[in-house]
């Protein structure tokens, strides 16, 4: 054996001893992976519960009495009169003041034919009313398509006369990316933890061992920088990886717990997509070490690595959610890291083929961009300033 | 054999930290470097390490220059650094592993060298413990150790009885004086002026970034015209400034 291989060897063996002693470090790179499955769960169940239940709706009504039959209609869709509501429910619709007002003239003009002006006042910017309104709306469109189809069918007119076009619309997307918002979180959170789960030991191993005074022990010895930030990103990365694996696992076995076909979607992860999150992954684990590193070695404390490094977290959680707000995306962003990461996860959860290209340029770029990091942090660590700062 | 020539080192524009220091240290001596706060006594060793670049002059180790090739050097170094922390979550025995590794040290033959150093310095009963509260006397020892696992020729001490007990410092003086007489050169920086007389063979004296004075304690005391080698540092650096501190 070499006695450069020997020494990173020695180098990378001291890394995952003080890491995985570490408790703190460990805690907190494990507890997201632990947590990511629950969230996933708690925000389908909730999501799951909005789409196929149809909550209560109070509106202030004037003529009830009117329209008896329009108001049963309104009742089977659980469009309540406000008078109803109780307590706090009653404060809140209130205060969202959705009005509908029905003619004393209603049974008259009903009985001549002539159009009944029913009026919904609303406030159309709220977005809780949204839902409401339209509800609203559906109820009383429904409710006039009725009348007019009898009155068609007593003159004897086919109805079918109102439908000259018929629309048959076949939806393309796959089953499950019904499940888009699950799958969309699934891969922020993905993202994040890669970018989270290694944070502490990074800076544990490079801002805490300035802080202890190892460092200028260390920068004595004779070998090369290249190799302190070599082992030290081997550990991080490691760690944020082993920490994606624990996420994947459980989150894989916890969506079976929640019944998603009741909003007509199935997602699950098999050992496909598992593989492929891993293949994704892996070049944006090395890539958030390097990065960590990068800055917490140029902290002057652990306290300022902290802060500076934290920072970085926002970057995984911010680019995908930019990159919905893009209509028209560059080609370049398929490439970069986080974002190329991004694009192919998403195709992945929608059941898309995965564009193999791009995942191998995105990867390539990644790892090309910490090797630069990598070698940029070499170089820094032999200059004056750093030891400088040592004292 | 350490030999510093004519090394300037000035830090952003005007602090002179080096300025033309020369001195050798030879083999089989304990070469020891007086000199007041802000002499320059760390910078100096330093650039030894080859951790700062001296902006003229030529530092070498065993005729290998620091400077120019400084991995080289430094596997020709046993440090025993200014500020020595420890890693906290690993054992002595671990550590000591670990140094020796960096320095090149593999198989039973490693295993040999962390025993021998281990029994020199009486620390088995240490070995296996994690170093975190572990006591000054305590880390130093595993300082010392993991300094010397690889018997380097040449052994750097930058004030390493700064806050030792009278039984601890004894262990150290104890150990430096067998390295001397295995011939090793070893070179020690230090405030503490009755452990300069009693363990150096010559003294350095730097004052404002260069070489004030050398010679053996005795000497010294002669050219000064003092019976103490304190009287006669105060008098060979030219001022009291930086005795007390």
């Amino acid at each position: 054996m070499s006695l450069g291989f020997s020494q990173l060897k020695a180098l990378v063996i001291k890394e995952f001893k003080e890491a995985f002693r570490d408790k703190r470090a460990l805690m907190t790179a494990f507890s997201m992976s632990l947590l990511a499955p629950v969230m996933i769960m708690v925000m389908s169940k909730t999501m799951i519960k909005e789409m196929v239940e149809k909550p209560t709706v109070y509106a202030e009504f004037v003529g009830v009495e009117y329209a008896p039959k329009l108001m049963e209609d309104f009742r089977d869709d659980n469009i309540l009169p406000l008078s109803e509501a109780e307590g706090d429910s009653h404060a809140i619709w209130e205060k969202r003041g959705i009005k509908i007002t029905i003619p004393e003239t209603y049974a008259e003009d009903m009985v001549d034919g002539n159009i009944i002006n029913i009026v919904l006042n609303a406030d159309y910017s709220d977005k809780p009313s949204l839902a409401p309104i339209r509800r609203v709306k559906d109820v009383i469109r429904d409710h006039a398509r009725a009348i007019g189809y009898k009155r068609l069918i007593m003159r004897g007119v086919d109805v079918r006369i109102l439908r000259p076009l018929n629309l048959v619309e076949q939806d393309r997307a796959q089953p499950s990316s019904n499940a888009m918002m699950i799958s969309m979180m699934l891969g922020l959170y993905l993202l994040m933890g890669a970018f989270m789960s290694g944070l502490a030991t990074a800076i544990d191993s490079s801002a805490g061992e300035r802080e202890r005074n190892v460092l200028e022990m260390l920068l004595c010895q004779p070998i090369s920088t290249l190799k302190v930030v070599l082992a030290k990103l081997t550990c991080t990365s490691a760690i944020s990886m082993l920490s994606i694996v624990l996420m994947l696992t459980v989150t894989s076995i916890s969506v079976g717990f929640v019944d998603l076909t009741k909003i007509g979607a199935t997602f699950s992860i098999d050992a496909f997509t598992f593989t492929v999150l891993l293949v994704l992954l892996l070049p944006i684990c090395i890539f958030a070490g390097a990065l960590q590193l990068f800055f917490a070695f140029q902290a002057k404390s652990f306290k300022e690595a902290q802060s500076t490094v934290t920072m970085l977290i926002m970057l995984p959680a911010f680019v995908p959610i930019a990159l919905i707000f893009l209509d028209n995306r560059p080609l370049w962003l398929d490439w970069i890291p986080v974002a190329g990461q991004s694009i192919i996860m998403e195709d992945l959860f929608k059941g898309l083929p995965i564009d193999w290209a791009a995942l191998a340029v995105t990867s390539v770029v990644t790892i090309a961009m910490s090797a630069a990091l990598v070698m940029g942090l070499a170089k820094k660590l032999k200059s004056e300033k750093v030891v400088m700062a040592l004292s | 054999m350490i030999k510093v020539e004519n090394l300037h080192k000035t830090f952003g524009k005007d602090v002179k930290a080096l300025n033309g220091l020369s001195f050798t240290a030879n083999d089989g001596e304990i070469t020891g470097i007086l000199g007041p706060n802000g002499a320059g006594k760390t910078t100096c060793l330093r650039t030894l390490y080859g951790l700062l670049k001296a902006d003229s002059g030529v530092a070498t180790i065993d005729g290998i220059s620091a400077v120019d090739n400084p991995i080289a050097a430094r596997a020709q170094l046993g440090i025993f650094p200014d500020k020595f922390g420890l890693y906290e979550r690993l054992t002595a025995y671990e550590q000591i592993d670990y140094f020796a590794s960096i320095h090149g040290l593999s198989g039973s033959h490693k295993k040999q060298a962390i025993e021998e150093v281990l029994a020199d310095l009486e620390m088995e009963d240490l070995a296996h413990r994690k170093t975190q509260g572990f006591s000054q006397g305590q880390r130093m020892k595993v300082t010392l150790a993991q300094a010397l696992v690889h018997k380097p020729k040449n052994f750097v001490l930058d004030e390493p009885t700064r806050g030792l007990d009278v039984m601890s410092t004894r262990i150290l003086r104890d150990y430096l004086a067998r390295f001397k007489a295995q011939g090793h050169c070893i070179l020690f920086s230090s405030h503490v002026m009755q452990e300069v007389a009693a363990l150096c063979d010559r003294v350095v004296i730097v004052a404002n970034g260069k070489l004030a004075a050398q010679g053996t304690p005795e000497e010294l005391c002669q050219l000064a015209g003092e019976s103490q080698l304190e009287e006669a540092f105060v008098k060979l650096i030219g001022s009291d400034e930086g005795v007390a501190a």
